[in-house]
């Protein structure tokens, strides 16, 4: 149908809407309008991508000077697809409402295999990618860097976002990558004196080329036409590359200098923590290396490799791994950290000492990105809180709303179980942790769930090392084989191949009526990014809160940054982090409005006010006050009378109306006042 | 009807939160609640039976019972299999007041086994006598739904193709034990044309949708034990007949009821042939009905004659079955405010409470919406109608 949305005219390829998806289109365009960055929140199965693509195509119909370019960012493969099969929708209702040919490029990043390196692809008017992509400096120098200015960047499922900034930041260094780097210094030795016998010219026009400075980058960046890179500063763009480093083979000798003073630096026998300028003082001491050639390292690099025409830039990983980090430290002296840790944690006797460079400040890989394109909309089923991603990222919204999800039937549940049946509080937190009257509780709600929850269900724990706990102690209680009776229990390990094998004969038992269990874990695999749609997962049960490791020295490193430049207390990081997850997870059941699911939060710490709010709006608003704190009885009752009434009949007509609009029924003036309360600005 | 009430007793119900209920219903539009839902999709069911289909009257119905460990269940009273056998006892009477030449057959499950309780057939007292012993089974283990599918079908296949093959399943379990894949089976039934409907007791099943999907079945869950007869009644109105379905003619016999009078001295008492191979119940008597072909005597009908096969019935029985061929008009909907006289419902003389009344387009004469329903599916004649043409 085609939409009037603020005066602009868009196609949408159904012929049905959403009133939530109107409403967000509504969002979208004055985000466009600004030119400004928003942050929007939808639940998922509410047909985002599609109101994100019509309405941005249309938008880029009707303005094409003002928008050439559509970047839209998604997190997988399987995503990507979901796009591309969307947009597919979008052109074929466009090419037969107008009668034009299409005349719009689309172009799709997935892999090497399927990359096309044609001229006329760079005139796309819509690109879909990875996020590593445009975040990852590494990367994002290679592919985004040409991007132009009046692109529309979309980054969707953006609720991890700030951890994929600082990953893609962070460098971690073991003894595995020096070797490595070892093998890569020697090869490049090799091929400069071999190349020195027969071109010997190219060596000098490269030396030439330094002297001269990065001048050419500096220009391009001030005429804009590029990308900024992080791991490039303004400043060494204006200043030539010192001379210690000009030759290749001065160099590769500096090189190595900085890599044995790397390994002096892993022979730690306790852990080391401390800031980029002590670092740069200890090795300016102890090898006599500069910050200056250090920080030229990674843009010196890569004009060596390109020199020596190295073709497989993949072999030469931990060499340009190592000069990154390089120019990292030196650039930085903020927002990072340097760890030292002589063994992991788990394994306190085995020497394998690694060096976190651990980013803190997710602001720092985003920038350019905030910086370079006029309007970056960063969405996904849940952001919420809203305004905490603004402050990580540090950017200023022009718009910021949450969406919630109209329904012609409450199709979810959300149970907020805080006590046993026999009054015991319900809770994993530290103290309680090896409780057996929790444990206990705790089985007798999966078992009891069992018995009537039909087909699947899903629970998460809150780490690996808990649910091993709990489950053990159930298998000694007994309730693991009384469980046994009513479903099979499959097992999320650390180990991809075990987990996806769990999960296809899951989804098995799921199908042909024998019902099953799938233990997870929060932040696991199974938790982001898998969908558990209709039959698949008609409850999820989140068994305690899913706060981080809070031992981990990164994180402690990373806390005390944001409470010291962002005023963030580590407590309301720690909560809205764990609450996001906890979201994830649960938002899993519900993948549209046909589909139904119970949410069950076991816990009793998710009845305060401090975590129950930092839920996403559309899960929060159907948390009634007599929910927050019931026994399991109570909670089975309840989910009993749940599932006997989303057992009843649910066809298209009972939408209409409600939940889903026609055209004729958009345009009345009744609708259009209840659209308008769809969105909740903050 | 009358000593079944409404909704089951307030004490009886699940554990419920009424004042919830009731602020649901303020907030307006946008939460239409289930029983908004329910009441439209029960005028849809009156509505979606007009038309002339043509529909299978003869019937060939087989109910699995489930009576696994979840029959143990106390959310239907005293128990769910009690409550379950209960209704089925109405279920079968009503089934054959409105089937008069329809047969059924009852399976049970549990203990990933499959039991015939009763082989198909026509006589409600030997189902209903099965049904009243069968309350003290015990219930254990999962049920198998491929074991008893298969089982019914061994049967079912042997059907003529005129006839309807159908399954109803009573499922309480959410879980089902099966010896292969029940997707080859519904394979099977599909093509050998056997309608499987479930009546769920706790939630959707997945397993239940594809396979009432495939088969053309129907599928629902009840909401409590009145919602649980109200869908058990669905399934005596004869289905619609699949366009596949054979049509051949039947040849039956219309047996007459003859007493000698004991003054008759030619009069002898016989044996009915039904009574044969059990040796239970009455033996000689003097009156019968005597099937035309071969002269054998049966004391009821309806019933297929075990010496020549004919199928003997009488007039009034195929006269029963004869409304669902040619059913009562739709009533047409609409608003009480637009009513003029006296706001009274014609056939139970109550006031009209609801927003919605139903006129009978050819009489004019306004009903509630239980008097819709009751008139559709029990009288099936609209009584003003009659009552006029009887005064005329």
């Amino acid at each position: 149908m085609k939409l009037n949305i603020d005066g602009l005219l868009v196609y949408f390829p159904y012929d049905y809407i959403y009133p939530e998806q109107y409403s967000y289109m509504l969002e979208l365009k004055r985000t466009l309008d600004a030119k400004g960055h928003g942050v929007l929140e939808m639940p998922s199965g509410t047909g985002k991508t599609i109101s994100l693509l019509s309405l941005i195509v249309a938008y880029q119909k009707a303005f094409p000077l003002e928008v050439t370019k559509l970047i839209y960012c998604s997190r997988t493969v399987p995503e990507i697809e979901k796009v591309v099969e969307e947009l597919r929708k979008l052109m074929e209702f466009y090419c037969k409402q107008t009668g034009e040919s299409n005349n719009f490029l689309a172009l799709a990043l997935s892999s090497r295999k399927n990359l096309c390196i044609h001229p006329e692809i760079m005139h796309a008017n819509i690109v879909v990618y990875s996020y590593h992509y445009l975040l990852d400096p590494k990367i994002a120098d290679l592919v985004s860097k040409e991007l132009a200015k009046k692109s529309v960047v979309v980054f969707d499922e953006a609720h991890n976002i700030d951890n994929v900034c600082i990953d893609s930041m962070s460098v971690n260094i073991t003894r595995r990558t020096l070797d490595r780097c070892q093998n890569n210094v020697d090869t490049l030795q090799n091929t400069i004196s071999k190349i020195k016998e027969t071109d010997a010219a190219k060596l000098k026009e490269e030396y030439r080329r330094l002297v001269e400075g990065l001048k050419e980058a500096n220009v391009a960046r001030e005429t804009d036409v590029y990308l900024a890179n992080p791991v490039l500063p303004d400043e060494i763009l204006q200043e030539a590359v010192p001379g210690t480093i000009r030759t290749a083979e001065h160099f590769v000798g500096f090189l190595r200098r900085f890599m044995e003073y790397l390994k002096s630096r892993l022979r730690v026998h306790h852990v080391v923590q401390e800031s980029t300028p002590q670092f740069l003082k200890d090795i300016f001491e102890k090898v006599c290396i500069d910050r200056k050639p250090l920080r030229f390292c990674a843009e010196r690099l890569q004009s060596l490799l390109r020199t020596l025409e190295i073709a497989d830039i993949a072999d030469f990983s931990a060499v340009t791994l190592i000069a990154n980090f390089a120019t990292l430290v030196s650039t930085y002296s903020q927002g990072f950290t340097i760890i030292i840790e002589p063994f992991e944690d788990r394994t306190p006797t085995i020497a394998n000492p690694v060096l976190h460079f651990s980013c803190m400040d997710p602001s720092i890989a985003i920038k350019p990105v905030f910086q370079r394109f006029q309007s970056v909309v960063i969405t996904s089923g849940t952001l919420s809180p809203l305004d905490i991603y603004p402050r990580i990222l540090d950017f200023r919204p022009v718009t910021m709303a949450s969406f919630t999800m109209t329904l012609a039937r409450t199709c979810l549940c959300p149970l907020i179980v805080g006590r046993g049946n026999d009054q015991v509080a319900l809770s994993s937190k530290f103290e309680t942790r090896e409780d057996f009257a929790v444990i206990r509780n705790y089985g007798n709600l999966l078992l009891e769930m069992s018995a009537i929850v039909p087909d699947g269900i899903v629970a998460f724990f809150t780490s690996y090392m808990y649910m091993e706990n709990i489950v053990a102690s159930w298998y000694e209680q007994g309730i693991l084989e009384n469980i046994q009776r009513n479903k099979l229990i499959f097992i999320e390990t650390p180990d991809a191949a075990e987990t996806s094998m769990a999960l296809e004969k899951y989804q098995e038992a799921c199908e042909n009526g024998r019902g099953a269990i799938l233990l997870s874990v929060a932040r696991g695999k199974v938790s982001e990014g898998i969908d558990f749609v209709h039959h698949f997962g008609r409850a999820v049960i989140m068994f305690g809160v899913p706060y981080v490791y809070t031992q981990s020295r990164i994180l402690k490193a990373r806390l005390e940054y944001l409470r010291d430049h962002f005023q963030i207390r580590e407590n309301d990081f720690l909560t809205f982090d764990a609450m996001r997850h906890a979201a994830q997870c649960v938002g899993r059941a519900i993948r549209g409005k046909t589909d139904y699911g119970l949410m069950i939060f076991a816990d009793k710490r998710y009845a305060r006010a401090d975590k129950r709010g930092k839920l996403p709006r559309w899960i929060q608003e159907h948390i009634s006050d007599g929910s927050l704190n019931l026994t399991v009885d109570e909670a089975i009752q309840l989910s009993k009378h749940f599932l006997r009434q989303m057992a009843q009949p649910f066809r298209q007509e009972d939408q209409l109306g409600l939940s889903l609009l026609t055209l004729e029924q958009l345009e009345s003036e009744e609708v259009l006042q209840k659209i308008a309360k769809i969105a909740h600005q903050t | 009807m009358d000593e079944e009430p409404e909704r089951a007793k307030r004490w009886e119900g699940g554990y419920e939160r009424t004042w919830e209920v009731l602020k649901e219903d303020e907030s307006g539009s946008l939460k239409a609640t289930v029983e908004d839902i329910l009441f439209q999709s029960k005028r849809k069911r009156v509505i979606e039976n007009h038309g002339q289909v043509r529909l299978g009257m003869m019937r060939h119905l087989y109910v699995l019972i489930d009576c696994s460990r979840s029959m143990e269940d106390q959310d239907l009273k005293p128990n769910r299999l009690a409550s379950t056998l209960k209704l089925m006892e109405a279920f079968v009477d009503e089934y054959f007041d409105q089937n008069p030449i329809s047969q059924v057959g009852i399976i049970t499950t549990k203990n990933k086994r499959a039991e015939k309780l009763t082989d198909l057939a026509g006589n409600p007292k030997k189902h209903i006598a099965a049904l009243k012993k069968a309350v003290d089974t015990l219930c254990v283990g999962e049920p198998s739904l491929y074991n008893s599918l298969n089982l019914a079908i061994q049967t079912l296949k042997h059907m003529p193709g005129h006839t309807s093959r159908e399954i109803l399943i009573i499922l309480s379990s959410l879980t089902t034990c099966d010896p292969a894949s029940i997707y080859e089976l519904i394979k099977t039934l599909k093509s050998l044309k056997v309608r499987v409907s479930v009546i769920g007791l706790s939630a959707e099943v997945r397993v239940c949708t594809v396979l009432t999907r495939e088969t053309g079945g129907s599928y629902h869950v009840i909401l409590d034990e009145s919602h649980f007869r109200e869908l058990l009644m669905l399934h005596v109105k004869p289905p619609p007949a699949s366009s596949s379905s054979e049509c051949s003619l039947i040849r039956m016999g219309f047996p007459q009821h003859t007493i000698a009078s004991l003054t008759d001295q030619g009069a002898k008492p016989s044996f009915s042939m039904s009574h044969l191979d059990n040796s239970s119940g009455p033996g000689l008597s003097l009156e019968g009905y005597f099937c035309p072909q071969c002269h054998a005597k049966y004391t009821e009908l309806p019933v297929e004659c075990k010496v020549c096969g004919l199928t003997l019935v009488l007039a009034p029985h195929l006269a029963r079955s004869f409304h669902h061929l040619f059913p009562l008009q739709a009533f047409t909907e609409s608003s009480v405010e637009e009513l003029q006289e006296d706001r009274f419902c014609q056939a139970c003389q109550g006031e009209l409470k609801d927003k919605i009344i139903f006129t009978c387009p050819s009489c004019r004469s306004v009903f509630c919406v239980e008097c819709d329903l009751f008139i559709h599916d029990s009288l099936h004649c609209c009584p003003c109608c009659i009552h006029s043409q009887s005064t005329s």
